[in-house]
Parts: structure tokens; sequence; C-alpha cells
């Protein structure tokens, strides 16, 4: 096995993930670098059905479903009662970018300002995909959704959900994604092992929303990150950064673009494209330099 | 037995989760809600009460966090009011779909807008389908020992329980209580015994996708679990009064043996009704009054039977706009099945917190004296308009120009 | 499923009463499915002996010593002598060629070699009663002898010189393959129970007509040993470079002067001006075309300019003399013309002429075999011997191979040729050695660097085993000029291999499958009641093991 991921499973097979879910997948590694003292908090996202209509669910570890808003606060609760009883189960929040960006923000900077001792796992798919694609403030500029159609696709860039996050000073935000499970396992036993709100940005392919084959989805994810849309780091207390994987071998973001239908208006307007290059290189400039600040000495790479 | 202190309703309510022994308590500020939690936090900060206190940035996260505590095998405790607890409203339904037996008390408020912090009903009477048995408390006494009560039958059931109290009437009036002797409402109130705890040991999911096929049996356990509730707190009310001195029941009547006109209320209002319904027998008039303490479950055989036959005049401090008051809908269901005919009239008042006095409570007396067929909704003490129906004729007038305000 | 017929059958809450596995069969959604489809990798079909490189790396990085060795010598016996020469052409064809450079396969080769150079080989068959005779113990004639006697023969190897092990021992310089390698590898095959006799020439003391009625099968690898004439003028005053190239074995051998010069451009040439070098001569190689066409391996060309071997390009000698002690060589200047029927471009005469002095010229233009001991039926129109695929010829017993069939070739080739004949003896005379059953199951195309997906490999550079520079190469004599890779160093370089073709366990199809349908049992299970049919195991698997076929196609089998 080339890979550090253990082999444990805290899923069953059967799910009803879409063939080639990046969230699907993205639950499974989470969970491998968590304890089975672990309980899941799901509001309304795809893994709602993922996890298997009633009587039967395919997680190991008890999961309590929640309203769309609550995933933050729903595990406080939990946890608070854990506390009370004098457990230390770990409780996960686990919310899509809907449940994250949009809708959930609210209960979820309330946990991250209290600092609850709470694991928040965000898979963003960029989009609110289990409702059939619409546009949420997760979606990328130049993005095909069902609510922003290729007469208008979406005008504004993603909400950078790290940043908001790391102004909450948490002990812990991390991005990661599946396409790079060594990386994202390292990140999970980090945040398994601090206590305080501790934030995990799971990038996670969703073929049916990206509008790609389903086995393309790890290679997708992988793109991202070595386009630099969507690179990997992660934040201490809010200020201190570092920059997990540096890419090795450049993608042009517009190779990332085309390898998904979802970005074609994206695609066929030149302008955009190129304030979207320019977007991506301030974002990373902007990130090395944080990185920098925070390693004095140039990080191999 | 206990010890007599001097208490507003906000605090008697603090009491009352204490001397449950409430483990996870959480809220958010609202008036006139606020010193309920003010005043448990500073328990749990003193170690006085064992629990956890998150202040959270919402009701509804309120509600939720509560929830989520209670799934985990704790008893929970919050309060608020109006905005409060229509923002809570989604989470409402989930506490019963979770079967989590949260209690909650609700101040009552008027809603806005306008802004308004004074008492009315609305706010806790819109809660009427999502589930929740409901009380309504008159005196502090009652605003301490519903949350009691309620925990006591809530946690047999499985449902959750709000116990409403008047803003500032009850809420900010201090009265004379007796706060119970810890043991004997321990004796009273065993520890929270739930029906699952979220344990890693039994990897289940809870509340997850459920089809047509098992939806309706799994709620249908939770309307069975409500009808069980009515007989439940009828016991455990007598039972409070076996040990704890207060006995309560769903309903409270007074005067009401030969009573031909009777008045329906709930809330600190009924004592203005009760006063007025001595002045009223003074003078001769068969008078008497029914108290609604159950919401829900609706206590429909006493309803029904206290009622049947005779001139009753519901006072609703609410109303459901389009139909009636809600408690003279509510009425006139529990006597529509099987009763003896009788004349309901619906006299909303005190809308937005004003007063109900008991010289309105007499002017109510004697409209409805005055009337020979029921009326659906009458209102009392609208500005220049006697009581009488909404007019459904109305012009409605444009907004004037802004008038120049003169230097 | 419980029985849910009644609502008393329902729990109170909608609380889950078993988990998904055996319910939901989301197998049935699929329309595809992954299968495990091993074929051959580029490097081993580059390998003239098709050694099954993936395989043996993924059994040495697991520490499965014996195993690495059973697959190795499965193909090769002799994974301490090509880990040492070997040209590798299967570095050549590695899928990792143009990414920093292909895995080290020879080096691993030889730290395979070393590492289990106390291994004795594999038991050999049940005895068949059969006798076989090999003739020539180069690498050939040794080869065959090791499948023949794995295959339960009885084998008997001739050899005319004092010591087997033919152009390993004598052709070979020392500071490339040291003899006592070979001595180690000729007397683990002894252990087998092959004997050897040696000083026993065939023409001489032997008889193929005689070795024909004592044998079941006779196998003649006598190799390419006799030198070709150039044809000029005092061609007598030059020496032969395969000669030399023997007698640099014995210790004390020293070059008859210091200014040297090799004729040829050939691996003997260079392996010539190399040892020359070596033994403190100044050596110049004088090659009638340019290094472009130069038939020696690069690698020795490269390493031969950094020992200070002078190169003569486009110049041919056209006579020799002596003028006192020195020798005196016409050269001519040539040019490229056409090319020729090997492709390469032909030397032309320009005419211009010059002199060059030196103390002696080797010769080392390239070698032939000997036929004088076959008799004429053997032979074909063209008077060379008539030679089949493996080794056979017109007469059914007697089979050929190595030099003497295909002119100066590898090492590993020759022993190529001699599993091949080895086999071919054994489908004439029945008997034969266990093979796994992998060799039959894995399909025969061949995984190109389009079929593979190396984006979860990190850049890496290649790590090579110990190499003397030049000037400790000079100062090392004839004592050897490279080493073996460290535990660790052979563990990293086998991590920088795709394994294309060849499930490895590397388990990227496990870690990147989203529904749990891959169960792990020392490699990948594929669970097809819940394999969805994604596609991503396919996809992302590294070495394109996993192949993705309809179920319409599955179910027609």
């Amino acid at each position: 096995m080339r890979f550090g991921i253990p082999l444990e499973e805290r899923i069953e097979p059967g799910n009803l993930g879409c063939q080639g879910c990046g969230g699907a997948l993205s639950m499974r590694m989470v969970l491998k670098g968590l304890s089975d003292d672990t309980v899941a908090v799901i509001p309304a996202c795809c893994w709602s059905i993922i996890d298997g209509p009633w009587p039967v669910h395919a997680l190991q570890v008890p999961v309590f479903h929640t309203a769309f808003e609550t995933a933050a606060i729903m595990a406080t609760g939990i946890k608070a009662a854990k506390l009370q009883q004098g457990k230390d189960t770990t409780v996960m929040a686990w919310a899509g970018d809907g449940g994250t960006f949009d809708i959930g923000l609210q209960a979820l900077s309330g946990a991250a300002e209290r600092n609850e001792d709470i694991i928040y796992v965000c898979y963003d798919n960029e989009a609110y995909m289990n409702t059939g694609i619409q546009r949420s403030s997760s979606t990328p500029i130049g993005t095909w959704t069902t609510t922003t159609p290729d007469e208008r696709p979406e005008t504004r860039p993603k909400k950078n959900i790290m940043e908001i996050m790391a102004a909450h000073r948490i002990p812990y935000a991390a991005t990661a994604t599946p396409a790079y499970p060594d990386d994202l396992l390292a990140k999970v036993e980090i945040a398994r092992d601090l206590r305080g709100t501790r934030f995990l940005h799971i990038l996670s392919a969703c073929p049916p929303g990206w509008k790609m084959g389903s086995g393309d989805a790890i290679a997708a994810m992988r793109a991202a990150v070595d386009s630099r849309v969507f690179p990997l780091y992660e934040v201490r207390d809010g200020l201190d950064v570092t920059i997990t994987r540096w890419p090795e071998h450049e993608v042009d973001p517009e190779a990332y673009f085309a390898m998904q239908g979802r970005f074609r208006p994206l695609l066929d307007d030149p302008e955009e494209l190129a304030r979207v290059r320019r977007l991506i290189d301030r974002q990373w400039e902007t990130l090395v330099a944080r990185h920098r600040e925070h390693h004095p000495e140039p990080a191999a790479g | 037995m206990g010890e007599r202190h001097l208490l507003t309703g906000n605090h008697a309510a603090s009491y009352g989760a204490k001397l449950s022994r409430a483990e996870v308590i959480s809220a958010y500020p609202i008036t006139p809600q606020t010193t309920i939690v003010e005043l448990l936090s500073e328990m749990v900060a003193s170690g006085e009460l064992d629990a956890r206190y998150i202040t959270v940035e919402s009701e509804h996260s309120a509600m939720a966090a509560v929830i989520g505590a209670s799934a985990a095998g704790c008893r929970t405790y919050t309060a608020t009011s109006g905005q409060g607890l229509a923002l809570m409203h989604e989470m409402l339904h989930w506490a019963v779909g979770a079967r989590t037996p949260v209690v909650l008390t609700n101040v009552t408020r008027a809603m806005a807008p306008g802004w308004s912090i004074w008492s009315e009903q609305t706010d806790f009477l819109s809660q009427r389908d999502v589930g929740w048995m409901m009380l309504f408390a008159e005196t502090v006494q009652e605003a301490q020992d519903f949350v009691v009560w309620m925990y006591r039958v809530a946690e047999q059931v499985f449902l959750p329980g709000m116990v409403a109290m008047d803003a500032f009437i009850l809420s900010h009036t201090s009265e004379p209580l007796i706060v119970h002797d810890q043991a004997a409402v321990d004796a009273y109130l065993p520890p929270f015994d739930p029906l699952y705890t979220l344990d890693p040991a039994e990897p289940r999911a809870y509340g997850g996708l459920v089809n047509r096929d098992h939806y309706f049996e799994i709620r249908y356990k939770a309307f069975e679990a409500m009808e069980r509730a009515g007989r439940l707190l009828v016991e455990a009310g007598e039972e409070f009064g076996e040990a704890l001195g207060h006995r309560y029941g769903p309903v409270d009547p007074f005067m009401m043996d030969d009573a031909e006109i009777v008045f329906v209320s709930a809330g600190a209002m009924t004592s203005n009704v009760r006063y007025a319904v001595t002045l009223l027998r003074e003078r001769g008039i068969k008078a008497g009054l029914l108290r609604l303490v159950a919401f829900r479950p609706f206590p429909f055989e006493e309803v029904r039977r206290l009622l049947e036959g005779r001139k009753v005049a519901v006072l609703d401090r609410n109303m459901s706009s389009g139909h009636s008051g809600i408690f003279a809908e509510e009425i006139r269901s529990a006597l529509s099945m099987g009763a003896a005919p009788t004349e309901v009239y619906g006299y909303v008042l005190g809308i937005g917190g004003r007063d109900i006095r008991v010289e309105t409570v007499l002017d109510v007396a004697d409209d409805l004296m005055s009337r020979d067929e029921p009326a659906r909704t009458l209102y009392v003490g609208v500005k220049g308009l006697p009581i009488g129906p909404a007019r459904a004729d109305r012009e409605i007038a444009r907004l004037a120009p802004l008038e120049e305000v003169s230097p | 499923m419980p029985d849910l017929s009644h609502v008393d059958d329902y729990p109170e809450i909608p609380v889950s009463l078993r988990s998904s596995r055996g319910v939901l069969r989301t197998g049935d959604w699929r329309n595809m499915r992954p299968v495990l489809a091993e074929r051959v990798s580029a490097c081993t079909h580059e390998c003239p002996a098709s050694v099954p490189i993936p395989r043996y790396f993924h059994h040495l990085a697991a520490g499965r010593l014996e195993e690495a060795f059973a697959t190795f010598t499965l193909r090769n016996p002799f994974p301490r002598i090509t880990g040492r020469v070997c040209p590798r052409t299967c570095e050549a064809g590695c899928n990792r060629v143009d990414r920093e450079g292909p895995v080290s396969i020879r080096d691993l080769e030889r730290y395979l070699g070393e590492a289990t150079a106390g291994l004795p080989h594999l038991p050999s068959a049940e005895a068949t009663g059969s006798k076989v005779a090999v003739v020539g113990s180069g690498p050939a004639g040794l080869s065959a002898a090791y499948y023949l006697r794995r295959s339960g023969h009885e084998v008997v190897v001739f050899e005319s010189q004092p010591e087997a092990g033919g152009m390993l021992r004598y052709g070979i310089p020392e500071y490339r393959l040291p003899s006592a390698v070979v001595d180690d590898e000729i007397a683990r095959l002894q252990a087998m129970g092959i004997r050897f006799r040696t000083g026993v020439a065939l023409g001489g003391d032997l008889d193929l007509g005689n070795l024909e009625d004592e044998y079941d099968a006779v196998f003649v690898a006598t190799g390419a040993w006799l030198g070709r004439s150039m044809g000029v003028e005092g061609e007598s005053l030059m020496e032969s470079g395969l000669d030399f190239l023997v007698a640099s074995h014995d210790a004390g051998v020293r070059p008859p002067g210091r200014r040297c010069a090799v004729v040829g451009g050939g691996n003997t040439a260079l392996d010539v001006a190399r040892t020359l070098r070596r033994l403190g001569a100044e050596a110049t190689v004088l090659y009638r075309r340019t290094p472009d066409e130069m038939p020696a391996i690069g690698e020795e060309y490269r390493a031969a300019v950094e020992e200070g071997v002078a190169f003569e390009f486009l110049t041919l000698p056209r006579a020799l003399r002596k003028d006192g002690a020195d020798l005196v060589v016409t050269l001519e200047t040539m040019r490229l013309g056409d090319p020729d029927d090997s492709g390469r471009r032909r030397p032309e005469p320009t005419g211009d002429d010059r002199e060059a002095r030196f103390d002696a010229v080797y010769s080392a233009i390239g070698e032939t075999a000997s036929l004088e001991p076959f008799p004429d039926a053997l032979k074909g129109g063209d008077g060379w011997l008539a030679v089949g695929p493996s080794g056979e010829t017109k007469a059914d017993r007697v089979f050929v191979g190595g030099d003497l069939a295909t002119g100066p070739a590898t090492v590993v080739e020759a022993i190529a040729w001699g599993r091949r004949t080895a086999e071919a003896v054994n489908e004439r005379i029945g008997g034969g050695y266990e093979v796994p059953d992998w060799v039959a199951e894995q399909g025969d195309g061949v995984v190109g660097p389009t079929d593979i997906n190396p984006a979860t490999f990190p850049d890496t550079d290649p790590h090579h085993a110990p190499h003397l520079d030049a000037a400790a190469r000079l100062a090392a004599g004839m004592g050897e000029e490279a080493g073996t890779m460290t535990d660790a160093e052979a563990l990293a370089e086998i991590e920088r291999c795709y394994s294309c073709g060849y499930c490895n366990e590397c388990g990227t199809c496990f870690v990147f499958c989203p529904d749990v349908a891959i169960r792990w049992e020392d490699g990948p299970v594929f669970d097809y009641t819940f394999c969805k049919g994604c596609d991503i195991c396919t996809t992302e698997c590294p070495g394109h093991v996993i192949l993705t076929v309809k179920e319409e196609e599955v179910a027609r089998g």
C-alpha cells in the first residue's frame, strides 16, 4: 500500500451516493482518521441521502440528522451533553457547502467564535447538488448551474470560507481533498488530537454537478489543487498559515476548467477567464506571502 | 416543604429549571425572557447548578443545542419569547421528530412589526401544530412548578413541552412562592432515562431519510404519545399536589357548578377575570370561569363536560386572523363532537399588551349578556369602535404625503 | 430486514435498525465493472529475457526475497550477472523515462542478485531420466543447462577452456564482471546437479555425432570467438582484442607498450581500450564512422571518454609496418555516405592518409563463430547453420544458440536463447518445470505510456547503485567499478516503479473507492454487490492493471 491510509472502515458498503461521489469518499477517509468514539451530525445535504433510507444506514458511527442550518450548533449541543456526562466523544459536524457557506454560516460562526469543542467538516461540491445543482456562495465564477444558466453564469468569486473561519482565530482550519489522501488524513489526525473548533474544508467532486465522467472525479480534484484553484493549506490559531502541498507540476487552470462541463460559460468568455486567472494568481500569492510570514525560511517546493 | 420566596415569574422559571436539575441549558437573550437565563447562567457559573450553559447566537441555535444535548441523554432547558419562539419554529418540529423531551419557557410577546415587547399569546399559540405539549402558567408559583411538572410528563412520553407566561404581567412581577425542597422534587422527578444517547457503541442513524412506506407509522407513534400525555398530565398534576403541595390539572374551573355564563381564559389575565366573576356573582349573575392550563394535549373531555349547554365567552389575547381567537376556535371544536348545544362567543382583547382590566371583563359580560347569537370574533377595546366584529367593507386608506416639519 | 407489517414493529423514533450492508445492493446500478487484468509491462516487453520486473520488485519491496528470486529466475537464472552487464533495454522502455528518468532496473537487479546470492536455486522437477549435453558454458549454455536441469533432466556441460563461464569469464573484463561472481554462479549450478567437463572442445575431444548418440539432446552454444580479418597490409602485426581481454583476467598482465590503439567501435573495442587504461596504457580507439554509428553501448562509450580513452573517428587503418620498436599505422580519413543495410551511414574513403605511431594495435572489429565442428548436414544454403527460433537445427536432437547462432550479442540475449532452447528441448523429449499461474493468466497487451496514470506518484529522482568516478576507476585497476544499492535505496527506487500491468497492491484503487466496494485482502477484491461502476479505480490505477468491462460483455461471458 503506497498510502498511509488505515484499512479500517467506519462505513459499510451500500450507500446512496452517485457514482464517483467525492462527498462519499471524503466521509470514508475522514472517518478513517477519527476514532470509534465519534458521533456525526449531518444537516440537510447530499449525505442526508447517501447514508441510506430508514431502516438502514451506511456509517458505523452514530449519525444525528439535523436541520440545514444547525450542523455546528447541533454538534455543540451533543458535545455539551457528552462532556456533562464525563465523556470525551469526538463530535463531528458534516455539512455541504450550502450548509456551511450559506444557511449554516451563522451557527458555524457562533460555534467557532465560542471555540466549541467540535470538528466541523465542510465537504464542498460547490453548489446545491442534492436539490439538483443550484448555485451557492461556494460556486466559482463562470460556472453553470440550474440557477446560473449559460446566459447568466455565476458572476462572483467563490466565498473564501477559510478566511472567514481563520478570522475566528480557531485552533485549526485546513483545506483538503480526497485526491491527496495522505494530506487529508494527516489533517484529520491533527484535528482529532486538538481541542476547540477545528474546521476542515474538503473539496469533493460531484460528477453529475460538475458535468464530467465519474471516473474523472479524483483527477478533477487533483487538478484543482495542482492548478492552485484550490490550494492545500492549514491555518493554526487563525494566523499561522502553512501551505501543505506545493504543486509539483503546475496545471493550467484552464485545463482544470476544461475537465468539467460546468465551466463551459467561463471557457467561452476569454475576458472572464483572464480575470479568473488573475484572481487565482493573486489568491495564491497572498497565501504564499502568509505562509512565508509564518515560515521565514523558504520552504521546499 | 420548601421555602417561601418573593420572585418574579422569570426567576421562578429559573428555579423550575434548577429544581429539575437541567443539565444543559442554551438560550439567546430576548426581552422579556432574558432574566430567566441570566439567573440560570449565574447558577451554573457559581456551581449552584451542575449544568452546561451554551451562549448561542440565536434562538434557532438555542433550540438546536438543547435538542442535540437531549438526544445525547441530558435533561435540557431553554427559554425564549415572541420572535425568538418564531425563529425556533423549525427546530420545534425537530425536537418532536427526534423525540427529545426538551422543556422551554416562553414569555409571550407580541410579534413585530411594529416592535412590541408586551404580552400577547399569538407567538405561543401559533406553535400549536408542532407537536409539543403546551401549558400556560397564571402565577409565579406555576411559572416554577410547571417546568417540573412538564419534565415529569415529557420524559415519560419523549415529547418536548413548553410553558408560557405573560410578558411583564407575570414575567417581571414579583409574587410570593414556595421554592420546593430539592429532595422532594428529586423524589417527584426521577433522573432522565433517555430512549437513546448517541452511543458510539451502537452506531445508529437518528432521523435520517424515511420513505413513504414508513414515515406515517413513525409519526403515528408520536401522535399516540401525545394522547398518552393527556392522561399522564392529569396523573402527574395530582401527584405534584401530593408530593409538593400544589395540585395541577389541565383545566382550572372557578365557580362553574351553576354558572350560566362562563369565561374561558388562560394565563395571567385570569386573575382579573376571576375577580370579575366574583363581582358578577355579587350582582346575582351566575358567572363562572374555566382557565385553560393545558393547550396541548387539549383537554377535550374537561372542556366539553364543563362548558356544554352554557353561554361561553372565550377571552383571546391572540388572533388567528381570518378565523377567530385561537382559544375560541379550539373550544368550538371541542364542543362540536357530541356536546349539547353551546353558545361560544369569541372575544379578542389585550392585543399587544393592552391591559385587560376587571372593567374590561365586565364590559365583555355586558356585551355577552346582550347577545342572542354566538359571534365568531368580537374585538374589545379598539379605539372608536364598540365591541363587535371586524368591518369587512372598509376601504384601505393610502398614506397621506409626509407633512413638512416646520423649523 | 425487520418485519414491518404492523405499526408496533416500528421503533419510537426514526432510528436505523441495521447497516446498509447487504440491503442497499448498489451493484445493481452498474452497467460496467472493473476487473483486474494483468498484462506485460513495457520494461518486461523490452527485456530480451522477458523478466517480470514489476512482479519481482513487488516481492523485493515486501521483503519476500525467495519469491523475488523465484520470480526472476523464471526467466533469467543470473541476476548477479545481468545486474552488472545488462545493456538495460528495459530502462529505455520504462514508462517513467520521460519524467525524471527510468527506474534503475539494472541496479535493482543487481541488488536482487546480491541479496539472494546465498539462496540455492529452486529445486528441480522430478527426474525425467533424459540426459542433455550442453556444449559451451557461456551465458546461453549456462542458461539452457539451468532450465534443463530444473526440468528434471540430467545435464552435462562441456567447456573447451580450463574453467567454465565462456564469455562471462573470459570476454567481459574483470572490472565489469568479477570472475568470483561467475565462480559462485557455476557453483550454484553444480549444486543443482549440473555436471561440468572442462578442457574438452567440440571438434577436438568431443564429436557431435557421439554426443547425439549418448544424449537425448545436445545444445551447442560455443559462442563467436574468431576475430575477423581486416585484410590490410601488415595485419599480422595487430593483436587480437579478444585474446587480450581473455589474458587480462590473469593478474600481472601488462600491455606491450604505452601507446596502444584499438581498431573498432563495438563493445569489445571499448572493453579493450578501457582495460588498457586500467593497466596503465594510453588507448586510442580508431573507428571508421562517428560516435552515432558506434555499436557499443552508449554508457560504455561515455565511460571510456571519462577514463581518457582517445577516439579518432572517421579513421580507417590501411596498413601497418614496423619501424624499430614502433608500429606505424597508415590511417585514411573517411567520410559518411549513404546508409548501408544496417541503417547506419556507410564510411567512404577520402584518399587523405596520415601516419601514426603506436606500441601495439588491437583488432576488435567483431567476432564470428567457427563452423568447423559442424557437419554440412546442419548447414543451410548460405553455408551457415540453419537455425530455428529456439535453436532447432536440421538434426532432431541438436540445438544451437547464443552468439553461435546470432553472432556477437548481449549476455541477456544469450540467456534468453538458452531458456527458449531448454523449452524447445522439453517439447522434443518431454519434461518441464513448474510455471506459476500468472504466466498463463497474464494478457498479451503491453502497458504503454498512454495507459498509465502516474498522477499519484511524486517527482522523485532515480536512485543509483554506487559507481566509482573515472579517476577512482583507473586507480582501482581491474577492481569492480560499480557497487550495490543499499536496502533503503533499493526500496526507494522500487517505490518509483508504476508497476505497469501488474498489481503490486499499491492500494490506489482501494483508497479512492467512494463506495467501500473494494475489499483489501492483501490486494483488491472487487465487491460487485456494491460496486457502482464509477470507473475511478480503472482511471486511477497507476499501472493500468484494472480494466473496465461492460456488464453485457460479462453476461455474454
